[in-house]
């Protein structure tokens, strides 16, 4: 690429990302919709929430479960990755692919299955109520929630502590072997101490995902009346009877800036957490350290966290789904029907949204991972100020959940003229997916194209072809592998996504996501049962196309 | 004309200066090769030439035509100066087979069909891989794919080859096999060629002119045995060859020679650089000290102190009071010996 198209582009992804955000901006300061003809700058908006005990509620809310979801997620992860990547539990192959799981089901369909499995009347929940006269526990409260996601971020640090512990010398540790460590204390004193700064990466990353939560509490919180940030702004479009945009605006701002900082935390953590870890061409083969007796005690353990994370909830999910009721009483066998699956073609708005998530998720995918890659070439080998200038706008939407990104695309689609066609078509939806996943899609594509040395594209240059020939001729080609890798993963990702679609849902847009959090709603437990089971379906298709092309999953 | 010309060339990483004036000239030819130890400069001269680091000031000119010009705003990219470049790690595309790699810089200008399969073919062939067309980079030994490196540079026939220490990946029998070669095709073909290397051993070999580069800058050019015998500075006597190093106390100096004293030893030397301090730099190379058992002039008396077989011949470290002297010859059996430093030999910086 030469000089002005890179700057053509990083200009044009600012616009994309800066405009969404500024209409946001822009819109919390007024004192109604701004497209409304009389509107004026104000400050009521603000006054408005931070007048509002829900809101304060929420926001407590927000830090209560980030912070408990980080104390459980972060010591549960490292000792999974040690106990995978380190040691010789029985079978530690198998269950590592099993770990990912809950990365991958989208959070809401996670929380509808803990809701049928667990729930008062859950299937688990009846069952137990069977043997011991009462549920022992009770799903719909703010240390459930914390406990649940806890537990369902723990792929998130496994990812990270296991890939850091993998790249982490074996050599470092037999040194300490050779001078007189036993294993533990190897473990303790020279294993822990250098994946450390990767653990503290994690610890930031969950606590902002915890920050950001939307499906687990808006299915397990609202029962209860257990606020989150983001649910109070998606419970916001009620309050007033109106839909009130500044006052939406004003929660997305609140949120954009708490989330931006951790998200500047979680860069700068990142380029110190690989400081220790020495990626190495030789594949220095670890010996794994033996647990002795250890070995069922600590299988137990990560057997009843799969159970409980994984299992129960998709097993009674997809059971659910598959019984023409639930209730005391009700037995299984007798229950058992395909009927859901049957009414579900009987509503064209859901089959719509069956093909248009396919359809997003492959051809849109598909779309996403060449945008990113344009991007990606733009500032591809370039030391210059418009690559930071880029970072730091890939940075942002990261500081956005995707209800909130939904919501500001969303906008934008209203306001420009030329684009207002476009609103209520799946092109504002695969819009509003690529800039949510811009930073992911970016990292993705950035790893397969710093896999080519840059001497490779040098070597091209001097034998007298331009840049654009060498991205065509010698870069294009090199990553094709990762990028259909990283299309599988922007495709499961689409597939996933639930929040992002809330705002631009109308008839044509509808997608399994976004139906599910508004079926929900309406209390169709047997139509939203069946159509999460659809949805994990494709996950298990797009998992079942990565792991036949060999490509790790993650970062 | 010259070939090649570099005239007053800076270069800067950032706020680090990398490049601080260089001028340079090489004639039609010439293998000319930059010396120097890591982050010296040489291999960030060698990429500024290619065009794959733009310089901040100064021109460079190859064959007539100015591709830098940084007064003026020149700057022709890498693709348009039509060079051959030899990458360190080789850098050949996995993708495709070693015909396909030789084959792109013809495939970009236009050859095509049976010429294109023609020079191809011929080519490899006179690096010795005639038969190995079909294979992937990945399936050659780390010696073949320097050939193909080679090959890929030199088959569209550019004006200057440059060839970034093409030689490092090799095993040591392989690198001084290949350096014969490599010399010996260059000349065949009558090309001008630009070699980076820190071995000053290799330089030597391969070269007809020898720039030395320190901190970015230019220490001494000239012919392999000018440098080695006509060292311009303590660093560049210090570089090349195996020296022993001494520090002495200038007690004359009269011309072209000096007096000095090693550890209360009168010695005569010859005054090198433009020094006029009292504390002195000897230094004299170990092949250049002779073992002898008579006293005279310039003859130091030395205790023995242990051997090294090298094969055919030993290095004999002796003790001159405080200071160890290296010394080359057969067996010596162990005592009091005398060492002499010949006057011309004995560089005093």
């Amino acid at each position: 690429m030469t000089r002005p198209v890179r700057i053509a582009v990083i200009l044009l992804l600012a616009l994309c990302v800066l405009a969404p955000v500024g209409l946001v901006i822009y819109q919390s300061f007024l004192d109604g919709n701004f497209f409304a003809p009389t509107t004026r700058f104000t400050l009521s908006a603000y006054e408005f929430v931070f007048d509002d005990d829900d809101f304060w509620d929420a926001l407590r809310n927000s830090f209560i479960i980030a912070a408990g979801m980080t104390a459980i997620a972060v010591p549960v992860g490292a000792l999974l990755a040690f106990l995978l990547v380190r040691t010789d539990l029985p079978g530690r192959r198998g269950i590592e692919q099993l770990v990912l799981i809950p990365m991958f089901v989208s959070s809401v369909v996670l929380a509808f299955g803990f809701v049928v499995a667990l729930g008062p009347v859950g299937i688990v929940s009846l069952w137990v109520k069977g043997l011991v006269g009462t549920v022992p526990w009770s799903i719909y409260s703010l240390p459930s929630l914390v406990v649940i996601a806890g537990l369902t971020h723990v792929p998130h640090v496994f990812l990270y502590a296991s890939s850091a512990l993998r790249s982490l010398g074996s050599d470092v540790e037999e040194a300490a072997r050779t001078t007189g460590a036993g294993p533990l204390r190897v473990a303790l004193t020279v294993s822990l101490p250098m994946i450390l700064p990767n653990l503290l990466y994690c610890g930031v990353l969950v606590f902002f995902l915890g920050f950001e939560l939307f499906g687990l509490p808006l299915v397990l919180g609202d029962p209860e009346g257990i606020l989150v940030l983001a649910t109070y702004l998606y419970k916001l479009t009620n309050k007033l009877g109106v839909p009130s945009y500044q006052l939406m605006a004003v929660v997305v701002v609140v949120i954009i800036v708490i989330a931006l900082p951790l998200v500047a935390m979680q860069r700068l953590l990142l380029r110190s957490a690989n400081r220790y870890v020495s990626v190495r061409g030789k594949a220095a083969a670890q010996r794994p350290i033996g647990l002795g007796g250890w070995r069922w005690p600590a299988l137990g353990l990560i057997a009843a966290w799969l159970l409980v994370t994984v299992v129960v909830p998709v097993v009674g999910l997809v059971l659910r789904s598959f019984l023409s009721g639930w209730g005391e009483g009700v037995s299984i066998l007798g229950a058992l029907t395909t009927a859901h699956f049957r009414e579900l073609a009987g509503f064209p708005n859901l089959i719509r949204g069956i093909t248009n998530t396919l359809l997003l998720a492959s051809v849109g995918g598909a779309l996403s991972v060449a945008v990113y890659t344009v991007v990606n070439l733009a500032g591809h080998r370039w030391t210059s100020r418009w690559t930071w200038l880029m970072d730091v706008v890939v940075l942002l939407p990261r500081a956005m959940p995707g209800l909130v990104a939904g919501l500001a695309v969303f906008w934008v689609f209203l306001f420009v003229a030329p684009l207002q066609p476009f609103r209520q078509t799946l092109v504002a939806l695969w819009a509003a997916y690529t800039v949510v996943w811009l930073a992911y899609g970016m990292r993705l594509v950035s790893g397969a194209l710093l896999q080519i040395g840059p001497e490779l594209e040098e070597a091209g240059r001097t034998v007298g072809a331009t840049a654009g020939r060498v991205s065509r001729d010698v870069t294009l080609p090199l990553v094709r592998a990762g990028l259909f890798a990283s299309w599988v993963l922007i495709f499961i990702t689409f597939v996933r996504e639930y929040s992002t679609g809330v705002y631009l849902l109308s008839p044509g847009t509808e997608v399994i996501g976004s139906l599910l959090v508004s079926l929900w709603g309406t209390g169709a437990i047997d139509l939203v049962t069946a159509l999460s089971t659809v949805n994990i379906a494709m996950i298990g298709g797009g998992l079942l196309l990565m792991r036949r092309f060999g490509q790790r999953a993650g970062t | 004309m010259a070939k090649l010309d570099i005239d007053g060339l800076h270069l800067r990483y950032g706020d680090t200066p990398v490049l601080q004036g260089i001028d340079a000239h090489m004639q039609e030819g010439d293998v000319v090769c930059l010396l120097g130890r890591s982050g010296s400069g040489k291999t960030t001269l060698l990429r500024a030439i290619a065009g794959l680091e733009q310089p901040s000031a100064g021109r460079i000119t190859i064959a007539g035509n100015i591709v830098v010009d940084a007064d003026r705003g020149v700057f022709v990219p890498p693709e348009r100066r039509g060079l051959g470049l030899v990458f360190q790690s080789y850098a050949l595309w996995p993708h495709r087979t070693v015909q396909d790699n030789v084959a792109y810089g013809l495939k970009l200008r236009g050859v095509a069909g049976a010429e294109r399969s023609r020079r191809v073919a011929e080519v490899l062939e006179g690096v010795g891989l005639g038969a190995l067309g079909a294979r992937y980079p990945h399936q050659l030994s780390g010696g073949q794919q320097q050939r193909v490196a080679l090959a890929r540079a030199l088959v569209y026939e550019p004006p200057v080859i440059l060839m970034d220490e093409p030689l490092s990946n090799l095993d040591a029998k392989l690198r001084e096999e290949a350096r014969v070669w490599i010399r010996a095709l260059i000349k065949r073909r009558g090309l001008t060629a630009v070699f980076v290397t820190h071995d000053q051993v290799e330089a030597m070999a391969i070269a007809d002119e020898i720039v030395l580069l320190d901190g970015g800058r230019i220490v001494q050019a000239g012919t392999p045995e000018a440098l080695y015998q006509d060292p311009a500075t303590l660093f560049a006597s210090e570089f090349m060859g195996s020296n022993n190093t001494l520090p002495v106390q200038v007690q004359s100096r009269n011309g072209g020679t000096a007096g000095v004293l090693l550890d209360g030893h009168a010695l005569q030397g010859t005054a090198r650089g433009s020094s006029a301090d009292e504390a002195a730099t000897a230094v004299i190379r170990v092949e250049d000290v002779a073992i002898t058992d008579q006293p005279g002039p310039n003859v130091l008396p030395a205790e023995h102190e242990m051997s090294v077989y090298l094969g055919g011949r030993y290095e004999h470290v002796f003790r001159v009071g405080t200071h160890q002297v290296r010394a080359l010859g057969g067996p010596v059996a162990s005592g009091a010996h005398g060492l002499h430093l010949p006057a011309e030999r004995l560089w005093v910086f």
